[in-house]
């Protein structure tokens, strides 16, 4: 912990989440624990193929059986205009238009009845026909369709091929990750209600004014008569970053009914209803001098997409970032396959990205024979490789040589197979990252009262990160009051607009906002004569005042286009140590050190627990997690918590997580985004071990025991 | 088919137990619930006209009996796994029961739900998939053609690859386990080994039970003073989930030469494995490397394998190999 923090400062300390203890007794409402009066219950029909068109839909069964009081499907739908692009460049593709079936599970239909297992039971009595096609599954299907440089990233400075021609020393490898999929613990929950010709709908997202904007234009009401409400969520992880086909059925089918309808969808259906990381391939091709000087990078990269989306999760973004190096070219497609929509799951493109990049740099520095940290220093962008700024913060270094300090890396022997504990091969690898920095425009409105308490409010969500906590410090930290005088309200479309809980691009925003607030208030209060040392309480006492209000605004993506500065994002160093029972091909992850530069931190204590999650799901992706399809049938052949397997606590070892770096000089409170750096270099660091331990590189995730038996 | 509703009777005993399922085609009895209640009110793949509830039944505790344990039906995982006895002789029962479920399971799964598991297979387990034998006989397997991972390839075939994935019952099948059943017709014992049934063409039908028959105990040979035993269990990880290969073997070895053994194997039976051929190899041979190969290659012979089991045949042989060096090192 080497941030600096002033004396009196409240900003960066461990205090415990404010709403954790009404989250550990039960009393902080989540999607599914709203309950309306008159509330009918809902179920989703989905399709049992994933590519074809629906010939026939019969209702007739399910509306005759008991309790049920509507079956809608694209036959009876009243018809819905197109939502908007979210300023993500997503929008929603609304099934009912056409008789297309795109993916396996894709919603067909919504029955509402009395409760919620009389609508179930009568879901399974729709009866549907189906003219099926045998389903596009696989990258490699030349059915696929191919957008080449979807995004328009595709990039190129120097000559990139000449360069790999001339190179001492090159890498060619390909890596392929497969599908992940970021089921929440929480189920995505939508209760919707007309009232009067209003709308509120309490939905599970992370995005809530995208919601409110899509909802409006596709049941053609104003924004202002929509509210969406998501005081808290239970996990979102990317999955909550688009809206999805059953907010838009629950919706519908309440305003049919003309009572609130609730829909919680079952675990099976959260595999394929809220988004996934697409599978990917990439091949990563490196050239170096003798002294491990990188002289080219070519990376083309192909991830799959679903049938008519358009998500947009590149993985080349990063590449030309990641180090110094004169010449480098990407190239990215995109494959439209018969797969449920894909999402925005925790540092998408990113993560692809850093494991082909930094395995590859892992084999570059083997065949060097140089260390993999010295690879790195010596190939360390001091400033951005494309734009020549100077980084508006940029650790990376202490990230690695602090990182290196702490697992004791020094005397690691480079050689693989070097190192026997038992049975056991050990193994030790390493990786970094650079992750992009990312914001939208944030508004806020705080208030101050007679009684010394502050009030900020501001429709943000908190995804379980600490948003409420750590907007509580800031302000309490800008007006000099404690914690417990803070009251934050989020998560309410009726409040100030604020951008989605999402690219690590809340936080920033949103203090950014704080502290503009705050100091107009500042002004204000200055206008009223102050006495040296007088309470804010004294001060609107003495003058009888009830309250003093002030809106903030942030708008730093317009701020990051005109300054001089490269803006950054957080970086980060894992180490990783694994042991391997060569034998049964078991790996376990025996140590692992994160070093973190996310600027100046807003809590330590969360700050902490947003790495370790990462952490966590980093060593899923590197071992465990895969979304399995029917080659047949397109169907999430594992789309359970049993059969999906992410990491469990016996899978985590002890983490030691440090953040280094001082305060970012772009962002006003000097932070730096930490929801997804700490994911993004672990499965590269633990497949680097991997080889360390056994000589074999796996570029395949996950490692599986089945691909080092 | 859906039904609109369950009946759910509480047993006062075990012969009106048994009297209140046998009476009705489409009862079933209801213990812990894991299995009966997901499969017939999350899963929808059974649909039961009533449920005979005998969680209340006084059959639950551990005696014994000379050298004999008898072990009631209701025990639950972590009861038998903190049995003095099961500590003392039988390691391998102990160390099968902790390395399955999760401690909150293990507190209320009981032996005899255990043993009466049905398959995690999640093409029998998705009344959306129209092809699976044990729920339609004739319909086809859709796993077979599917993402195989978590399935069989011993006593597997065409009809049926799903996998009993029972840990208790590898050790239990290797001791030799008897169990006691219970209908109108009295009392009967069968060992647990002719228990189970492969699929063969009829993969609905599981275990010789009929219907109506209650399993209350389950008797467990205890092993002789001077046995070294061991259960492994090999998974993608650490806790929580299935095996993928798992194997229970109990030697005795007399200067140098295994003089008993037996070995039941997990993660690969369509039924909990009792592998006789690889005790036929073991008894009277060397306790060597090259012993304990013979006896992985003898174990998994005429493997029925899909693309996605293949990896389990070598996999299954090292996992043998290392328990056998375990128990005898």
């Amino acid at each position: 912990m080497t941030t600096t923090l002033t004396k009196q400062s409240l900003l960066g300390r461990p205090i415990d989440r404010i709403d954790g203890r009404r989250k550990v007794a039960g009393a902080a409402p989540y999607p599914s624990d709203f309950d309306l009066p008159g509330q009918a219950h809902a179920a989703l029909v989905s399709s049992t193929i994933a590519n074809g068109r629906i010939t026939r839909i019969d209702r007739s069964a399910a509306e005759a059986a008991p309790g049920v009081l509507l079956v809608l499907t694209r036959d009876n739908a009243p018809a819905v205009a197109d939502p908007p692009m979210s300023n993500l460049g997503s929008t929603m593709r609304w099934y009912f238009r056409d008789d297309r079936i795109l993916h396996y599970g894709q919603h067909i239909g919504i029955v509402v009845a009395g409760t919620r297992a009389q609508a179930q039971a009568a879901a399974r009595l729709v009866e549907v026909e189906y003219a099926a096609e045998e389903p596009v599954l696989d990258l490699d299907d030349p059915r696929a369709t191919i957008e080449e440089n979807p995004y328009g990233l595709d990039s190129s400075r120097g000559d990139a091929a000449a360069a790999l021609d001339a190179a001492d020393v090159t890498v060619d490898s390909t890596y392929t990750i497969g599908a992940e999929i970021n089921s929440p613990m929480g189920l995505f929950t939508t209760v919707a209600s007309w009232q009067g010709g209003r709308l509120v709908v309490h939905d599970t997202t992370q995005f809530p004014s995208m919601v409110r904007a899509s909802l409006a234009a596709m049941f053609g009401v104003p924004e202002r008569d929509v509210r969406v409400l998501i005081p808290f969520l239970g996990g979102g992880f990317g999955a909550g970053l688009r809206l999805w086909s059953h907010t838009v059925l629950t919706t519908m089918a309440a305003r049919e009914l003309d009572r609130p309808v609730k829909l919680v969808l079952t675990r099976p259906q959260m595999f394929s209803s809220t988004g996934h990381r697409a599978a990917s391939r990439q091949r990563m091709r490196l050239g170096a001098t003798q002294d491990g000087r990188l002289v080219a990078i070519d990376h083309d990269a192909v991830a799959a997409n679903g049938i008519g989306d358009m998500l947009p999760a590149p993985i080349e973004m990063g590449t030309p970032m990641a180090y110094a190096c004169d010449n480098v070219a990407t190239h990215e497609r995109r494959a439209h396959l018969n797969i449920a929509f894909t999402g925005f799951m925790r540092a998408p493109g990113s993560v692809e990205l850093h494991f082909a990049l930094e395995s590859a740099l892992d084999e570059l520095a083997g065949k060097l024979g140089i260390d993999p940290v010295e690879l790195r220093l010596r190939n360390y962008a001091e400033v951005h490789p494309e734009s020549g700024k100077p980084w508006s913060s940029k650790a990376l270094r202490e990230c690695l040589t602090v990182g290196a300090d702490r697992f004791g890396w020094s005397g690691r022997d480079p050689s693989p197979r070097s190192t026997r504990d038992g049975d056991l091969l050990v193994g030790q690898g390493m990786a970094e990252a650079s992750f992009d920095f990312y914001a939208q425009p944030c508004t806020v409105r705080l208030s101050v009262d007679r009684g010394g308490n502050a009030l900020v409010r501001t429709g943000a969500t908190d995804i379980g990160t600490g948003t409420y906590t750590i907007t509580a410090q800031l302000t309490a930290d800008l007006l000099g009051i404690e914690v417990d005088q803070v009251r934050v309200e989020l998560g309410d479309t009726d409040l100030p607009p604020a951008p989605q809980s999402g690219g690590s691009g809340l936080a920033g925003a949103l203090g950014a906002a704080v502290k503009d607030a705050a100091a107009a208030l500042g002004e204000r209060l200055a206008r009223l004569d102050g006495r040296p040392g007088e309470t804010i309480a004294s001060l609107l006492d003495r003058h009888g005042l009830d309250e003093l209000s002030a809106t903030g605004h942030s708008d730093l993506p317009a701020a990051a286009a005109t300054t001089d500065l490269a803006v950054a994002g957080p970086f980060a160093a894992t180490f990783a140590e694994v042991g391997v029972d060569e034998e049964l091909g078991v790996v376990r992850v025996r140590r692992l050190v994160s070093v973190i530069d996310g600027g100046r931190l807003y809590n330590e204590k969360t700050a902490r627990s947003q790495i370790i999650g990462g952490t966590v799901m980093g060593i899923g992706a590197a071992l465990l997690e895969e979304a399995a399809y029917d080659p047949h049938t397109g169907r999430v052949a594992n789309g359970t918590f049993g059969d999906y397997l992410m990491a469990v606590n016996a899978d985590v070892p002890d983490l030691d997580i440090t953040f280094v770096g001082g305060p970012d000089a772009f962002n006003p409170v000097g932070t730096k985004g930490l929801g997804e750096i700490g994911i993004v270099a672990v499965a590269p660091a633990i497949a680097n071990a991997v080889h360390h331990a056994t000589g074999r590189r796996i570029r395949d995730l996950p490692i599986t025991l089945d691909k080092l038996l | 088919m859906t039904r609109t509703g369950i009946e759910y009777l509480r047993a006062k005993d075990q012969d009106s137990a048994v009297a209140l399922v046998a009476e009705d085609p489409d009862a079933a009895f209801l213990a812990g619930g894991t299995t009966e209640l997901d499969l017939a009110l999350k899963d929808r793949v059974v649909h039961p006209s009533r449920f005979v509830d005998i969680g209340r039944l006084p059959l639950r505790g551990v005696t014994r009996d000379g050298d004999r344990l008898r072990v009631a039906a209701l025990t639950t995982m972590e009861e038998l796994a903190a049995d003095p006895t099961v500590r003392a002789r039988l390691p391998l029962v102990r160390e099968a029961l902790l390395l399955g479920a999760s401690t909150q399971l293990r507190n209320m799964a009981t032996i005899g739900g255990n043993l009466l598991q049905r398959t995690r297979c999640r093409y029998f387990r998705d009344p959306d998939v129209a092809a699976c034998n044990k729920r339609e006989p004739g319909s086809g397997c859709a796993a077979i053609e599917g993402v195989a991972r978590m399935h069989a390839i011993l006593g597997a075939g065409p009809s049926c690859i799903a996998l009993h994935a029972s840990d208790l019952c590898v050790p239990l099948v290797a001791l030799d386990a008897v169990v006691e059943l219970l209908d109108a017709d009295g009392p009967r014992r069968v060992p647990l080994t002719d228990f189970y049934l492969t699929p063969g063409d009829r993969p609905d039908v599981e275990t010789v039970l009929r219907h109506g028959e209650l399993l209350t105990h389950v008797e467990i040979p205890l092993l002789p003073a001077g046995t070294r035993s061991a259960y492994i269990k090999v998974r993608d990880r650490t806790s929580y989930e299935f095996g993928l290969t798992t194997a229970g073997a109990a030697v005795q070895v007399d200067d140098g030469t295994i003089t008993m053994a037996r070995v039941g194997l997990g993660g690969v039976g369509t039924v909990p494995w009792r592998s006789w051929e690889a005790e036929r190899v073991l008894v009277g041979s060397p306790a060597n490397e090259r012993t304990f190969a013979a006896a992985a290659q003898a174990a998994i012979r005429d493997p029925f394998t899909v693309p996605g089991t293949e990896f389990k045949v070598e996999l299954a042989k090292r996992t043998i190999v290392r328990i056998l060096r375990t128990v005898t090192s």
